[in-house]
């Protein structure tokens, strides 16, 4: 990879916090980097501080040591280049899914008037297939429509960076399919970078150039390249040739994980 | 508002059983009155004229001669200045209590303690600082509304959900954005609520804040008309301030339906 490729750069980040009990260590000396338009996913058991990493990238939190450098430059709080989607739904309950969308324009004050910020809001509605619902409430949605919605919601700002923390989590497998190719399609015509969090393997294998296992301790335990073939939805997937290499490569990503579990019940004993 | 036994039939025919009931009740409500003047509860000389029938042609009487808007508005007059004086100081600092921990923490016990003062304590520093008027009537409603309207904004401002304000900041949001969009539109409802309740309190505290020595209102009426005898104007008086009160509640659940949003 040339250096000018480089778009996020975490160097040597660690990540606790104090409490009661004593500091609580989320995150030890992690260090990769993402590419520009790359599709880079986190996956590890819960708990192992993925969430933590995505806040820190989204500027929303601030690690203990190490830093983050976004296009070289050190992250010191939040932006519109970094749109992040929630594990929970951030819809406001209070607005249309329309008027969630015209958020993000009402926040950067862009020059646009009412017209023109529906029409661009819709255009966002209909690329996640949500355009019918635009003038339903959020509390009137289905769990799938309101991940579409929040989504729909972010694209609108136009990030440089998608971070998705467990967004397709908690979705029924059908809705997942959808989201799943849609979030392709949308990533590969948009050009952003994704930073995906998930504890979903297939997901992972279907979604990423790249995994990171993170460790129980908060360790990177390896960085994968995903080799499969693009595309790896709908009718390629049923590809015999596709699906062994397919099953192949989340065998080696879930050996990464067992060795992980596997040590530290030997450090346990 | 739904009956508790079968609940509200639905289509045009339920809604018209349920309008019979809510007749019902207030034709009800007239009869046990009438009873207790026809049976002399309110003592054998004056039952007569404390009777629905004297009422209400002392209330027509009172319409023809002006006297009703004479003091009808001074009284909606100063519950709606204080009110608005209230609801312009007492949203601020609501929002700031409710978003701010450490300033929640410095009003807490204050604000607790002076919202348990009946405002008629404070009724001879009224008269001190502001004379005997329509300043200390103003003022005393004032010191009665505000507490409903900060603890309920601040407890609306307390549950703005932080992953909205996080999402607003990844959105690209300044503060004033943030505040604006999220945090004031969150306590909505809940401000709505403090001024259902600022409104039914200032109404119940205005009739003894206007007997302090204005020349106006339904508090001072109630007092004159008592000092004439006529126990037929004071039931109707009673009669108007219950009236007035039911319809601005009626206005205030108006509003929450409107503006209100759910979960």
């Amino acid at each position: 990879m040339k250096q000018e490729q480089i778009l996020i750069s975490v160097q040597h980040v660690s990540k606790s916090y104090q409490r009661e009990r004593g500091a609580i260590q989320v995150l030890r000396d992690c260090t990769f980097e993402v590419m520009k338009n790359e599709f880079l996913v986190i996956v590890g058991p819960t708990g192992c501080g993925k969430s933590t990493l995505l806040n820190l990238i989204a500027g929303l939190d601030f690690p203990t040591s190490g830093s983050i450098l976004l296009d070289g430059e050190p992250v010191t709080g939040p932006g519109a280049d970094r749109g992040m989607i929630f594990q929970e739904y951030a819809l406001l309950p209070w607005r249309t899914v329309l008027k969630n969308v015209e958020l993000g324009f009402e926040f950067q004050n862009r020059e646009m008037d009412a017209g023109q910020r529906k029409a661009e809001a819709m255009r966002y509605l209909d690329m996640v297939g949500l355009g019918y619902a635009a003038n339903k409430h959020p509390v009137e949605l289905s769990g799938g429509m309101k991940r579409r919605a929040s989504l729909a919601m972010i694209l609108a700002i136009r990030p440089k960076i998608l971070l998705m923390d467990g967004a397709f989590n908690a979705l029924d497998s059908k809705t997942k399919m959808t989201m799943h190719q849609e979030i392709t399609n949308i990533w590969a015509s948009e050009k952003n970078t994704v930073v995906f969090v998930t504890s979903d393997l297939d997901e992972a294998v279907k979604l990423s150039d790249r995994i990171i296992v993170l460790g129980r301790n908060g360790e990177i335990d390896a960085v994968l390249r995903n080799e499969l073939p693009r595309p790896r939805l709908g009718s390629a997937a049923r590809d015999p040739e596709f699906h062994h290499r397919f099953v192949a490569f989340r065998e080696t990503v879930m050996n990464v994980i067992k060795q992980d579990a596997g040590l530290r019940t030997c450090r346990v004993a | 508002m739904a009956n508790q036994n079968g609940g509200n039939a639905a289509g045009f025919q339920g809604k018209l059983l349920d309008r019979v009931f809510y007749v019902t009740g207030v034709l009800l409500f007239l009869a046990v009155w009438q009873a207790a003047s026809s049976f002399k509860l309110f003592g054998a000389d004056f039952s007569e004229s404390f009777s629905p029938v004297a009422a209400f042609s002392a209330l027509l009487e009172m319409i023809q001669s002006g006297e009703l808007v004479h003091h009808a508005i001074p009284s909606i007059r100063r519950v709606l200045t204080s009110l608005s004086l209230a609801v312009v100081v007492a949203l601020p600092v609501g929002v700031l209590v409710g978003y701010f921990k450490r300033v929640e923490q410095l009003t807490y016990v204050a604000f607790q303690f002076m919202r348990m003062i009946s405002p008629l304590a404070w009724m001879p520093i009224a008269i001190i600082m502001f004379g005997v008027g329509d300043v200390s009537v103003t003022f005393l409603l004032w010191l009665v509304a505000i507490w409903p309207l900060i603890l309920n904004t601040s407890h609306g401002a307390g549950r703005v959900s932080p992953l909205w304000v996080n999402m607003s900041r990844t959105m690209g949001a300044k503060d004033v954005g943030i505040l604006r969009k999220v945090i004031i539109p969150a306590a909505v409802p809940d401000m709505l609520t403090g001024l259902r309740l600022a409104v039914g309190v200032s109404w119940i505290i205005l009739v003894p804040a206007e007997m302090l020595g204005v020349p106006d209102g339904l508090g001072y009426f109630i007092l004159d008309t008592r000092d004439r005898f006529r126990y037929d104007q004071l039931m109707a008086t009673i009669m108007v301030i219950g009236a007035i009160g039911y319809l601005l509640d009626s206005a205030n659940r108006w509003l929450i339906k409107k503006f209100a949003w759910k979960l």
